[in-house]
């Protein structure tokens, strides 16, 4: 039934403005829960990399996830609760095994790196359609795939650490493919890639690829073990479960 | 007279070099000019750059240290913009407004890698159990009370403050950090005109060692160009007063051109193929045309004056000219051979720049004579003179001075001869005095803009010259980090030494944050797991770039930074020497430590100094010892002819010791150039000696030989006052080298005159006894 109303949205889609193809994408089905084995590898302008492997739990399209370390070995043990609030600051908190100690860590600068990442806490963020002012530009093909084009602008209220974005939509199944994410002063500052997977009913992301073409760092991430749907109970995101890292 | 079967010269190289100009001086004037244009076209390869790095040797420990902390970390090479007003407090939400428009400004640059300031800086907060990371500045307009709650942090965290405002809160600073491998001159370019424009309502210095790359090659080249103008005027001047015949003075003035536009090209082609550092024009360069200008001037100067002399005797100008190069030819290239050896010497230097001094001045010096020899008697043929003109038939001022100088030094020998002994003894009393300094700010005159800026910074800010300690091992064990929290605390000992910081000081702020900013708790964890947890939270919620300038990706390489203000020579030793031994003491033999800086490439820079002026001083004076000994067939002529020589060379010094004038890489190539110079009065003297001891009775030999060399040595000493012309350089060693080549000038000449002639009369029997064997 759902793939038969996205056929009928993709064919009504052809006229569609910027704006109506991002609600689009913002209704989009997703799962209730989800789960995965993250691997996230960094390489920076010398090729030196890092690589961390964290278990991760989600609820309600990311808004209530935790994260536990897993590698490197002296990550082993850290562990990360985030919530995010509508109209408050988004809880964090942290597990630091060693001080046997959960600290609170803000998430005030926006654009500043997710883990030493090229993923900034904006870009992890779910865009609000009233923050952004969208433009339809030209579709175009990416890899054999029809995509439109969209072009989103912050505005100020949006607080944005970066001056627009150009986004390419398969038009197939509003999956976004790839992103360019341009700084305050105009510049290209990012280029990130997509892969989706279908699980159930849903198209899930199994690999993200980030390049920060100002400073030459590259992220590589990849969601191993996808699990939707599997009923995660939400008692699951608090403070007392970073301790322990769950067996499965 | 056939031309195919004259001969000019009991020689037939002479003959035929001779003949050239003789009997084809149109033929001789062209190639002499295609020569010189082939190699003045390599002015377009021509590059002007004084990055102090580059001068060093490539596999110098300090420098490739120095370039692995580049590769790491990013340049280290920065400009410090102070602004505010003296005496006045800067902390106003007007001048942070100020800063964050000129922070944004420079960031906007696409010069501009990293701006740290106050408006580009974050704070680390502990509130109720919550570690913040955020700006320290939020907005651009502010209120009094968050002035004030900016303040408080400063003045909690005093490393932090420390870069960002001056020790007296009256000025602010912006620490602007370029691109990697840019053009410094653009960059500093770029800056300034952003500051300027921005700062129009404050007090603004400038200072740091990217701002010094970049603000000297426009400064040089204003300079060499006011340097060149000032001493051909004064060279013409003086020549136009003793030649008195304005055709004579312009066919010397087109030698002197030619050669230096041919020489400057060389250094463009060498530049251009070789890629070599050698091959930049730098300050240490400044004073290269101004030399070539009076050695070319020197060649020119005994052509025409001996040419005037012969017309007198001859009246026609073919024998005139015959007999001039007949009699110059082997003189002028011998003292082209002589002066080249003693600039070769420079190669013998580690500095970069002083070999590619050495070689281009060379090659400056060969193109000078092959102009001299070809170039200049085709031009005299070419023109016609009247020799009832008043300068062929009357004595000029100098003549007639030397020739009653001639009559005090052979009446008196042994006096004259005790006279400059003694002053070479006083000479060398002075040398223990000279000593070794490289300070950049000293290269300016106190008063100046450059300088008043370099002080106000060195003084009121923090400091601005760096020291870098480069360690490599485990830089999330307590022991690493305490050891670093150690040495930073040794050199701050130095009360030069105003601030330094490491990740070592990061870790205790970030641990007394975790601990609900707990004062007992900064300090370094006793665990490397807890120093792991604080990276990893930072890296939550903090960007780890903020620690890129103090630790590698891998967390393998720390780097503690020191920063002093300007340093004497002697301090300079004192702190890399007693901070290597401390290091060696406290970090284990597993820890690898490189140890850089412009503090240690300073302490580098004086020990090569001082080891390549002692190396080519006395490589040059056995080479030009050696070369007269082959030339004049005899080792004692060699030993005469660098007597003048040492003599000038020893007073030089003791003059540099008593007036303070310190020796730096700018004030190094004195020797070699009184060497290059002066050897050619020596040799002048020398072969007229030998000369006319086949022909003259010993009683008649030297008051001949002063006569007839006396005239051209005083009179291309007196045009190379064009030295004199350094005085006028915007740069204080330059002035230094201009003041002192000119004393170098008269004791160099007149040692000739004096020491080498009274010497020659008291060795006569012996010099004329071999010559006639």
């Amino acid at each position: 039934m759902k793939m038969i109303l996205l056929t009928l949205l993709m064919s009504s889609a052809w006229g569609q403005t910027g704006i109506e193809i991002a609600k689009m994408v913002d209704e989009k089905p997703t799962p209730r829960d989800m789960v995965n084995t993250t691997n996230m590898v960094l390489t920076n302008s010398k090729g030196k990399t890092r690589t961390n492997v964290m278990m991760s739990r989600s609820i309600d399209g990311n808004k209530k996830q935790i994260i536990w370390f897993l590698e490197p070995k002296d990550d082993r043990g850290v562990a990360f609760l985030k919530i995010e609030h509508n109209n408050k600051d988004d809880e964090m908190r942290m597990w630091l095994p060693a001080f046997k100690k959960v600290r609170r860590i803000s998430s005030k600068r926006k654009g500043d790196a997710f883990m030493g990442s090229d993923l900034s806490y904006e870009d992890l963020t779910s865009r609000d359609l009233n923050e952004y002012t969208y433009k339809r530009l030209d579709d175009e093909l990416v890899n054999s795939t029809q995509c439109f084009v969209l072009e989103s602008k912050p505005n100020t209220s949006a607080k944005s650490s970066y001056s627009k974005h150009i986004s390419w939509i398969d038009k197939e199944n509003l999956n976004i493919v790839k992103e360019y994410s341009f700084d305050k002063r105009g510049a290209l500052k990012k280029e990130k890639y997509f892969q989706h997977n279908k699980l159930k009913d849903y198209y899930v992301m199994n690999q993200i690829r980030v390049k920060d073409v100002q400073k030459q760092h590259t992220t590589e991430v990849t969601f191993e073990s996808l699990e939707v749907d599997t009923g995660i109970n939400p008692a699951l995101f608090q403070e007392k479960n970073l301790k322990r890292i769950p067996k499965n | 007279m056939n031309r195919i079967e004259s001969k000019y010269s009991d020689h037939p190289i002479r003959s035929w070099i001779i003949s050239q100009s003789l009997n084809r001086p149109k033929r001789t004037l062209l190639s002499s000019l295609i020569f010189t244009l082939i190699l003045a076209s390599g002015l377009r390869f021509f590059i002007i750059d004084d990055d102090m790095l580059k001068m060093m040797p490539e596999d110098l420990p300090s420098r490739v240290s120095w370039d692995n902390i580049q590769e790491e970390f990013g340049s280290t090479e920065v400009i410090f913009i102070a602004f505010g007003h003296e005496g006045r407090d800067v902390f106003t939400p007007k001048a942070l407004a100020q800063m964050w428009d000129l922070s944004e400004a420079l960031e906007a640059s696409t010069w501009v890698d990293e701006v740290t300031s106050i408006s580009t800086s974050t704070r680390m907060d502990s509130y109720d159990g919550f570690m913040e990371i955020d700006d320290l500045q939020l907005n651009r307009d502010l209120s009094t009370d968050e002035v004030d709650a900016i303040l408080k942090y400063l003045n909690k965290n005093e490393r932090i403050k420390k870069q960002l405002m001056t020790q007296d809160g009256d000025y602010l600073v912006a620490i602007v950090q370029p691109f990697d491998s840019i053009e410094m001159v653009g960059f500093v370019a770029e800056v300034k005109s952003i500051a300027d424009n921005l700062l129009k309502n404050y007090d603004v210095h400038y200072g740091g060692q990217a701002y010094f790359t970049g603000i000297m090659p426009p400064l040089i080249r204003e300079d060499v160009i006011g340097l060149m103008a000032t001493g051909m005027f004064i060279m013409i001047t003086i020549l136009l007063l003793n030649l008195r015949n304005g055709t004579a003075v312009t066919m010397v003035v087109t030698v002197i051109m030619l050669s230096l536009a041919a020489m400057m090209g060389f250094m463009g082609w060498m530049a251009h193929l070789t890629g070599s550092g050698k091959f930049l024009f730098t300050l240490a360069n400044t004073s290269m045309p101004i030399i070539l200008l009076t050695i070319a001037n020197s060649d020119g100067v005994h052509v025409m004056t001996k040419f005037f002399k012969e017309f007198r005797v001859y009246k026609d100008k073919r024998q005139a000219v015959a007999s001039t190069m007949d009699s110059l030819l082997i003189p002028i290239f011998l003292t082209s051979i002589t002066t080249v050896a003693a600039f070769l010497a420079m190669t013998t230097s580690p500095l970069e720049p002083l070999i590619g001094y050495g070689i281009t001045i060379s090659a400056g010096i060969l193109i000078a004579w092959i102009l001299s020899s070809t170039l200049l008697p085709s031009l005299i043929i070419l023109r016609s003179w009247d020799h009832n003109a008043k300068a062929f038939l009357t004595k000029s001022f100098f003549e007639k001075m030397i020739d009653k100088l001639g009559k005090v030094v052979l009446t008196h020998p042994k006096y004259v001869f005790s006279s400059g002994l003694l002053l070479v003894l006083i000479g060398l009393f002075g040398l223990s005095k000279v000593s070794v300094d490289v300070d950049m700010s000293k290269f300016f005159k106190k008063g100046s803009e450059l300088r008043e800026s370099m002080d106000f910074l060195s003084e009121k800010m923090n400091g601005t010259i760096d020291l870098r300690v480069r360690l490599v091992g485990d830089m999330k064990d307590p022991l690493t980090l305490l050891n670093m929290l150690r040495l930073q605390k040794e050199l701050e000992r130095y009360p030069q030494v105003r601030t330094s910081y490491s990740i070592a000081n990061v870790v205790e702020q970030m641990h007394r944050t975790v601990m609900d900013d707990d004062p007992a708790y900064e300090k370094i964890p006793e665990s490397r797991e807890k120093i792991n947890n604080l990276f990893t939270m930072y890296s939550m919620s903090g960007d780890p770039d903020d620690f890129s300038s103090m630790i590698d990706y891998d967390y393998n390489i720390g780097l503690v930074t020191a920063f002093s203000t300007n340093l004497s020579t002697q301090e300079t030793l004192n702190i890399v020497e007693s901070t290597q031994k401390f290091m060696k003491g406290i970090f284990s033999k597993a820890t690898l430590i490189d140890f850089t800086g412009m503090i240690v490439i300073t302490r580098d820079l004086i020990t090569m100094l001082i080891n390549s002026t002692i190396v080519s001083i006395i490589f040059s004076l056995i080479i030009i010892g050696i070369i007269a000994s082959i030339f004049f067939k005899r080792i004692l002529w060699g030993v005469l002819a660098v007597i003048p020589l040492t003599s000038a060379i020893l007073i030089n010094f003791g003059f540099m010791g008593y007036f303070g004038i310190e020796l730096s890489h700018v004030t190094a190539i004195l020797s070699s150039i009184i060497i290059g110079v002066g050897v050619d009065f020596a040799v002048h003297y020398i072969a007229q000696f030998r000369r006319l001891s086949r022909t003259i009775q010993k009683n008649e030999l030297s008051r001949d030989v002063v006569d007839d060399v006396g005239y051209p040595i005083i009179l291309d000493a007196a045009s190379n006052m064009g030295f004199g012309a350094l005085l006028f350089s915007a740069f204080v060693p330059i002035q230094y080298i201009g003041g002192l080549m000119v004393f170098a000038m008269v004791s160099t000449s007149l040692g000739t005159l004096t020491v080498l002639a009274a010497l020659a009369e008291l060795l006569k029997e012996k010099l004329i006894e071999r010559e006639i064997q």
